[in-house]
């Protein structure tokens, strides 16, 4: 069988061509907020699949449209190489010559060398969600975001206080560093106060996977009968601790945690399933980070240090007014 | 005797009860040969399987398809958004959505059987299409990427009821199950899939409609593949983009540990059910030994590989065995 392709070489020299004069156009036709500086505001920031980073995009567009300013999001689609993929993403946003950029740093080994390229030939950069410990050594103007170290500490802390003895770290996603780390602070924060510690991770691909994560918590549940606490770093798995909790017999006796949140995390605090949630505010460092681009480029202003949006740790005491926020202005708490 | 060792599922069933013997003897005390710790593995299996029947069919008539982890996915948002943000009632949003899968599936199977561009290349684009249409999308409706889903009890009956601790996807799996047996072992439509894959050309000679068999099992692993995005949208009240990402190569894997050939023309449902049932064996299996789970993945790797390995050795010794 033969394949006709469809566009023959001179055909996509065409191609080419009306491309780079559809950009032409559209450099043309840049804002007058932007056409002060050279070139456009790029954001490179975290998969939008994930409601996490949908929310911090809500910020950015909020905050984009009340200052009246265009920007682009530059993420990845496919999450399966976001290690190799992230530092490709920032170079191509950094040869781009952009006004401002505005970077989440996930994987500083790659990341970090282009980010001081970056502030090295006097692009503004603003670093945004992970990044906390790099950005005044890599020339930045500033951080806005949280500390996962911090966050997973916190955690470890609220847990070892309520009594638990055994906690299970489980991290639906190997490998990834910013993650990593949450889970690093718990068992850090556990190790400090006495308690013992279980470290588990499940098959890569399998993020999404309710079941394959439920199932492989009740297996370690079943082979560790004295744990008694359980820290989850996404919404879902928090769910599928709750099940396999439920479906192992020892609901109540197992202390659940979560990093971020969804409908239904809110709702099992509310209803006392889950201990508490731990919220980065995604919202906040999507909007502080577009208003002190703004204050920059316009004024010179920005925050000297770190912009610190978390962990807001909601409980059954503040549980009821994030739900309220959630069901009224959809996506801005980072739960749906 | 000799007729049992040369069916495809024999090395299939040998290879299960090796893994699932190794899984027993070690992890005697946590409970994974109970009856609850046997719903666990089976109800991992039962989502997987209900995807992997068709792909396997598919894979005997010669073609892959991996837009089924997008199609997921995609079934799961059409649910959440048509009932939580535009109040539409459950069941015509289930049935618009495996209406999207089998429109998925008829794209996949007229692009490839018109163009004659390996279905691989072609379902792999189809499945970036598809998550990048359920992304942009869903943010245009709802401005989310993952939503609540509002269902019904029929609909909670039907997709998620729980006997125990068994779901009711083991069912289903069992249905679809019986149904692609009965396909590809009484029907001429089971004979058609097996001469596509095994001589294409010999195959339009004889007069089987190979293009119309082609479609036909694409549409099958699209609605399939949106069916098991509704069972788990309606089972986690949620709907999300990149469910399913996982199956995109967990259902041609299981297809092969079952017996089924790459190269197409060979394989059968017994054995694509038995594959997944180890998969499910090893995938949940592990986590109950109490061993490190950084070391998860080379388990995974090390004993999929001996299933397969074992598997094709035990086929050809059948294979070569002196008439008796």
């Amino acid at each position: 069988m033969h394949i006709d392709l469809p566009i023959a070489p001179h055909g996509l020299r065409r191609l080419a061509l009306s491309i780079s004069f559809a950009a032409l156009s559209a450099f043309a036709a840049v804002s007058p907020a932007q056409a002060q500086n050279e070139g456009p505001i790029l954001v490179v920031s975290g998969p939008l699949s994930w409601p996490f980073f949908a929310a911090v995009k809500q910020g950015f567009d909020d905050a984009a449209e009340l200052y009246g300013v265009d920007y682009q999001y530059i993420a990845v689609t496919d999450t399966a190489n976001m290690t190799s993929e992230y530092p490709r993403l920032l170079q191509q946003a950094i040869s781009r010559s952009p006004s401002i950029l505005l970077v989440g740093e996930f994987f500083p080994d790659g990341m970090d060398p282009l980010i001081k390229e970056a502030t090295d030939q006097g692009i503004p950069v603003i670093i945004h969600n992970s990044g906390q410990t790099l950005w005044e050594q890599n020339g930045s103007l500033g951080f806005i975001g949280e500390d996962p170290y911090q966050m997973g500490h916190k955690a470890g802390q609220i847990q070892a206080e309520s009594g638990v003895t055994k906690g299970l770290c489980f991290n639906q996603v190997p490998g990834n560093p910013t993650v990593e780390a949450r889970c690093t602070g718990y068992i850090d924060a556990m190790t400090e106060a006495g308690a013992a510690t279980v470290y588990q991770t499940i098959g890569t691909g399998e993020a999404a996977n309710q079941q394959a994560m439920m199932q492989a918590i009740m297996g370690t549940l079943q082979a560790n009968a004295d744990i008694d606490g359980i820290y989850t770093l996404n919404a879902e798995p928090a769910i599928s601790a709750l099940r396999a909790v439920q479906d192992v017999g020892r609901a109540g006796k197992i202390s659940i945690g979560t990093a971020d949140l969804s409908n239904e995390v809110l709702e099992a605090i509310k209803a006392g399933d889950i201990a508490f949630a731990m919220d980065q505010q995604p919202y906040l460092q999507g909007y502080l980070s577009i208003q002190s681009a703004v204050l920059y480029s316009r004024y010179g202003l920005h925050p000297i240090g770190a912009v610190t949006t978390g962990p807001l740790v909601i409980d059954s005491t503040n549980v009821d007014k994030t739900l309220e926020v959630n069901r009224k202005f959809s996506g801005v708490r980072g739960a749906s | 005797m000799r007729n049992l060792l040369r069916r495809p599922e024999f090395g299939a069933i040998a290879a299960f009860l090796v893994t699932y013997l190794f899984f027993a003897l070690t992890t005697t005390a946590a409970g994974f040969v109970s009856i609850n710790g046997t719903a666990g593995w089976l109800n991992l299996a039962a989502e997987l399987g209900i995807i992997a029947i068709p792909v396997g069919l598919l894979m005997i008539s010669g073609e892959f398809d991996l837009s089924i982890g997008s199609t997921v996915g995609a079934a799961s948002m059409v649910v959440a958004i048509g009932t939580n943000f535009l109040g539409v009632p459950i069941w015509p949003m289930i049935g618009l959505a495996l209406i999207m899968g089998a429109l998925i599936g008829v794209i996949n199977g007229l692009v490839v059987v018109k163009t004659g561009v390996a279905s691989f290349i072609v379902t792999l684009a189809t499945n970036f299409v598809v998550l990048g249409a359920t992304m942009g999308v869903s943010r245009l409706i709802a401005n989310v990427t993952s939503s609540s889903i509002v269902s019904d009890p029929a609909a909670k009956f039907l997709f998620s009821a729980r006997w125990g601790q068994a779901n009711i996807s083991i069912l289903w799996w069992m249905a679809v199950a019986l149904t692609g047996a009965y396909v590809l072992s009484r029907t001429s439509f089971g004979n058609w899939i097996f001469a596509t894959g095994g001589n294409l050309v010999a195959a339009r000679g004889a007069g089987v409609p190979v293009e119309r068999v082609k479609i036909t099992l694409f549409v099958c692993t699209g609605i399939a593949a949106a069916f098991v995005g509704v069972l788990q949208g309606v089972q986690w009240n949620s709907g999300n983009a990149t469910y399913g990402m996982g199956y995109v190569f967990q259902a041609p894997i299981v297809a092969v540990i079952g017996g089924v050939l790459l190269g197409g023309g060979y394989g059968s449902v017994v054995g694509i059910v038995i594959g997944t049932a180890i998969f499910g064996v090893i995938s949940t299996g592990i986590f109950y030994t109490g061993w490190s789970t950084d070391w998860i993945q080379l388990f995974l790797g090390l004993l999929l590989g001996g299933a397969v390995l074992a598997n094709n050795y035990i086929r050809r010794f059948a294979l070569s065995a002196p008439r008796g």
